[in-house]
């Protein structure tokens, strides 16, 4: 915001030496910005920063990147709230209705979000040109060009490796059904996180709604984002995670805790997030840039070192790390989604009392 | 000005001039004070109270919200959870809070100033920050308690559960009861030992004396207390959202929140919100006409001798008893937060390799939001503190010297506060506020108002306090001899209440550091407080990082409260409260 655009070279080098540092494997550092990223920027620089409400990841990984951004283009701030999809969501309705529109960009994880906001004209109208470099099946989610598959994620079944063995472990989302299991699985809540709201609608479609009343007898215990369930796991709360986020729980088990996925022989969830820019904001050049970066090769490199998909054909995740093209995947169609949420929060509310 | 008033004086021209003569300008701030307190309080209640009856989008009249709000099974469960909450905290906060005040206040009982030190150190935890704690120390199964009583007795589960109804009563308790602590020792404080010594010439022993003469006098107090503890409980949001949810059963504050998930009901939210603030004004008059009409006199100043009850033996049980408290309160959440801030997974324990900075590193320096979240807590919060006694000491000194008719007016609407639960107060700024005209949403300006609405009690008690203590005569003669009413106020007046408004201040800006429910509804993304971080945080589970945000908002806390007691040099929470 206070710099001045002469220094602007010796910036790039000290914001390349600080990244350097930090993310030595960084190459993509010398490429030099596109037109397009040029001009964003340079206006960019005079709205100073971006406030972004994003569901996609973890507090971590979304810090991580709201950092990389900073580094990226120096002299402008990221704001990074992360919350569940439906907080995220709920603060944008309340500064809807307020009619002061204090978000940037949404990156939420219920697709629903943005059929209501788009049908509503609430979205602003942006085709970033990086769009045109992802992989295909991340390409022309919305035909009209209002949103874009920003990140995507798994969601399989974990487990506490201390307290149980792979090979004792449940196999596929039925064997979650077994009394064994009573008092030893987390979940999340899809009233608060589009992850599970969408796993829910999934596995609603697959074995109908009884699978969950079912599940209910087995007194799950109940967070609100679905990267609770991990915490649960890492202090020995409760041992299987019926929800398990791949990238949240990836990353502690790099930290240390005994966690592992078992990848459902029925099929792992895989959840496409999209974010868009609201209409009316108050830093429309920041907002663009951002979904540029958003992207970007850079920030899927960062996306993979915190094990989420790359969005990208050019980055690919560390050996030995599952991606989704490994695994057997399921996922409903944006129409069932954008149905089956409100409707599953409803009916979670009757079977679980909360 | 002038034009207004005579229009408004016209139907009565006699009275009103004359009384506008001699007015002067007391009047002009009489009149800006009450438009002051419309502002902050009266309009935002009415707000709620109209849209509660109104249809979202045209505004029409309709009954349809409260049938909305009262037609659901869950929602009226919500209510009665409530109720019984409020009713097992009141209780609990009872237990813990009457025999230590009454140790404390007339008995022998050693090491005293500590117990009380712990007592003011039970205050100034948050209760969400209690209720981390307590996940990390009663988890059924990953809880310390509950894996140190597996490890001693080798049973296969944990006895405590936190995700419970007794779990959150508890919680909440044990952070809440310093209010009837409060509230019972000044008044004990006030008992002489005359009507003691009667009972016990009588034959009456200590216990019989205690439990017949010493408590009864003291019950309005106590009773006080307990209503503050009540009202406490049913208006906590963070709390209850952290293990209400996982207990499955929801509180009037969660459900409220839920009304504010898409589709936005305000509308629904405000007739949702009407049986709380109805219960508090109950509570209120409750307390004001059954209990104030009962004859204490014996509780009347600082006169008469009180001496201290010798407990022999039994005052080691007593201090027995008051560390139980202490521990539950403070010690154990205190060990087990410090343990996880430090921790790289708190589940892993006391051990070096389990040691570590990174949760401060992670906060300070690589959250992009703690730093700015950390700076907009003490600013506000100190704002607020200054807003709330500036405007309290300006209308303390208005209705204490009497400056014009109808002054307790002021005194009602600044009071008024104490009865709408910080949940309220939000969705009434919300819907005040956040929109067109004044479009506050998002802004600093609208968490400073509702913080100092939120806290103006606090602050006007104290300033009240402050100002009857010193005689009007001093005053008059700064201006017998020609000082004008200024000159007394900035020479006579200020110095004089220095201290109080220190004590006032301090009193006000530790609650309004660690104020979540009012908060929640008002942020924006550049105003977020540490609250509003940790209740987001809290969804990940993430104790850690949430534990090492919880401390660094007390350590501040305690260095700004520390100046305080250094500056004022008394137990101002004791004295004040």
């Amino acid at each position: 915001m206070i710099r001045v655009p002469s220094r602007r070279d010796v910036l790039k080098a000290g914001s390349a030496l600080a990244l350097g540092a930090t993310l030595g494997a960084r190459s993509a550092l010398a490429r030099e910005m596109s037109a397009r990223e040029k001009e964003l920027y340079e206006l960019a620089k005079k709205e100073g920063e971006i406030n972004w409400y994003t569901a996609h990841s973890d507090d971590v990984t979304a810090q991580a990147l709201g950092r990389d951004f900073e580094a990226s283009y120096p002299g402008i701030k990221a704001n990074v709230v992360r919350t569940t999809a439906q907080v995220a969501f709920q603060r944008v309705s309340q500064e809807i209705k307020a009619g002061a529109m204090q978000v940037d960009v949404l990156s939420s994880t219920d697709l629903g979000h943005y059929a209501y906001l788009k049908e509503k004209s609430l979205l602003e109208h942006y085709v970033p040109d990086n769009s045109a470099h992802v992989l295909d099946i991340y390409k022309n989610y919305d035909p009209d060009g209002f949103y874009h598959v920003t990140s995507a994620g798994m969601i399989a079944i974990g487990i506490n490796t201390s307290k149980l063995s792979e090979a004792d472990a449940p196999k596929n989302w039925p064997d979650l059904l077994d009394p064994k299991w009573k008092d030893k699985i987390a979940l999340g809540h899809p009233g608060f996180s589009g992850y599970v709201g969408t796993w829910v609608v999934m596995l609603r479609k697959l074995y109908g709604w009884d699978f969950f009343e079912k599940l209910a007898k087995n007194n799950p215990q109940i967070g609100r984002s679905i990267n609770d369930t991990v915490t649960m796991l890492n202090s020995g709360e409760r041992i299987i995670a019926g929800c398990g986020p791949v990238g949240t729980a990836m990353n502690s088990a790099k930290k240390g805790n005994p966690l592992a996925m078992i990848y459902p022989t029925d099929g792992t969830v895989l959840i496409i997030a999209p974010s868009a820019i609201m209409k009316g904001v108050k830093h429309p050049n920041c907002a663009k840039l951002f979904m540029e970066y958003l992207l970007s090769a850079e920030a899927s490199q960062v996306w993979v070192d915190h094990y989420n998909e790359s969005m990208r054909a050019e980055i690919n995740p560390p050996p030995g790390v599952k991606a989704a093209k490994d695994v057997k995947i399921i996922r409903p169609s944006v129409a069932e989604i954008d149905k089956g949420i409100p409707e599953v929060i409803k009916a979670w509310r009757d079977t679980f009392g909360v | 000005m002038t034009t207004a008033l005579d229009d408004i004086a016209a139907p009565a021209p006699g009275t009103f001039s004359r009384r506008l003569r001699f007015a002067d300008p007391s009047m002009i701030l009489w009149l800006a004070l009450i438009a002051v307190l419309i502002f902050l309080i009266a309009s935002p209640m009415v707000r709620l109270v109209i849209s509660s009856f109104q249809e979202p989008e045209t505004q029409r009249l309709t009954l349809h919200n409260y049938i909305d709000a009262y037609g659901s099974a869950r929602h009226l469960q919500a209510l009665w959870n409530t109720l019984e909450l409020g009713g097992g905290v009141a209780l609990l906060a009872g237990i813990f809070g009457v025999p230590l005040a009454w140790a404390i206040s007339r008995t022998d009982m050693p090491a005293k100033g500590f117990v009380r030190l712990m007592v003011f150190g039970a205050f100034i935890i948050p209760p969400y920050l209690g209720a981390i704690g307590w996940i990390l120390l009663a988890g059924p199964n990953a809880g310390w308690l509950n894996k140190l009583w597996m490890a001693v007795t080798g049973a296969p589960h944990g006895v405590f559960n936190i995700y419970s109804m007794t779990g959150l009563i508890v919680v909440i308790a044990v952070t809440s009861f310093p209010y009837v602590f409060v509230f019972t020792s000044s008044a004990l404080d006030l008992v002489s030992s005359e009507m003691e010594d009667a009972a016990n010439i009588l034959g009456a022993g200590t216990l019989r004396t205690t439990f017949r003469v010493t408590l009864p006098l003291v019950l309005p107090a106590i009773v006080g207390g307990l209503i503050i503890s009540f009202l406490e409980a049913i208006a906590l949001f963070g709390a209850p959202a952290l293990i209400a949810l996982p207990a499955r059963f929801h509180v009037v504050s969660t459900q409220l929140w839920q009304f504010f998930e898409y589709p936005v009901r305000v509308e629904e939210a405000a007739a949702y919100a009407m049986p709380l603030l109805l219960i508090t004004l109950l509570m209120f008059w409750l307390q004001r006409t059954v209990l104030g009409r009962r004859g204490y006199t014996t509780v009347s100043g600082k006169g008469g001798e009180r001496r201290v009850i010798k407990l022999g033996p039994w005052r080691f049980v007593m201090l027995g008893y008051a560390l139980l408290v202490c521990t539950l309160s403070v010690f154990l959440p205190m060990l087990v937060l410090v343990q996880a801030a430090f921790a790289r997974a708190w589940g892993r324990g006391f051990s070096l390799d389990n040691l570590t900075l990174n949760n401060f590193r992670y906060v300070l320096f690589e959250q992009t939001q703690a730093q700015n979240a950390i700076i907009n807590t003490f600013v506000y919060s100190g704002a607020a503190a200054f807003g709330a006694i500036t405007l309290s000491l300006a209308i303390a000194y208005v209705v204490t010297r009497k400056l014009v008719p109808w002054s307790n007016v002021l005194a009602f609407l600044c009071m008024a506060p104490f009865v709408i639960p910080g949940i309220i107060l939000a969705i009434g700024f919300y819907a005040a506020y956040a929109p067109p005209p004044l479009a506050l949403y998002g802004t600093a300006t609208i968490l400073i108002l509702a913080y100092t609405t939120r806290f103006l009690p606090i602050a006007y008690t104290s300033s009240a306090a402050g100002m009857r203590s010193i005689n009007p005569e001093m005053e008059e003669a700064v201006r017998i001899l020609g000082g004008g009413r200024l000159t007394a106020i900035r020479r006579v007046l200020a110095p004089l209440l220095k201290r109080s408004i220190a004590g006032a201040w301090i009193l006000v800006f530790i609650p309004a550091t660690r104020e979540l429910s009012s908060a929640i509804f008002l942020v924006g993304p550049n105003t977020r407080v540490i609250s509003v971080m940790l209740f987001d945080l809290s969804e990940e589970g993430n104790f850690e990082v949430l534990a090492t945000l919880g401390l660094i908002l007390l350590a501040v806390t305690l260095v700004i409260a520390a100046i305080g007691f250094k500056a004022i040099g008394r137990d101002f929470m004791v004295r004040n409260s």
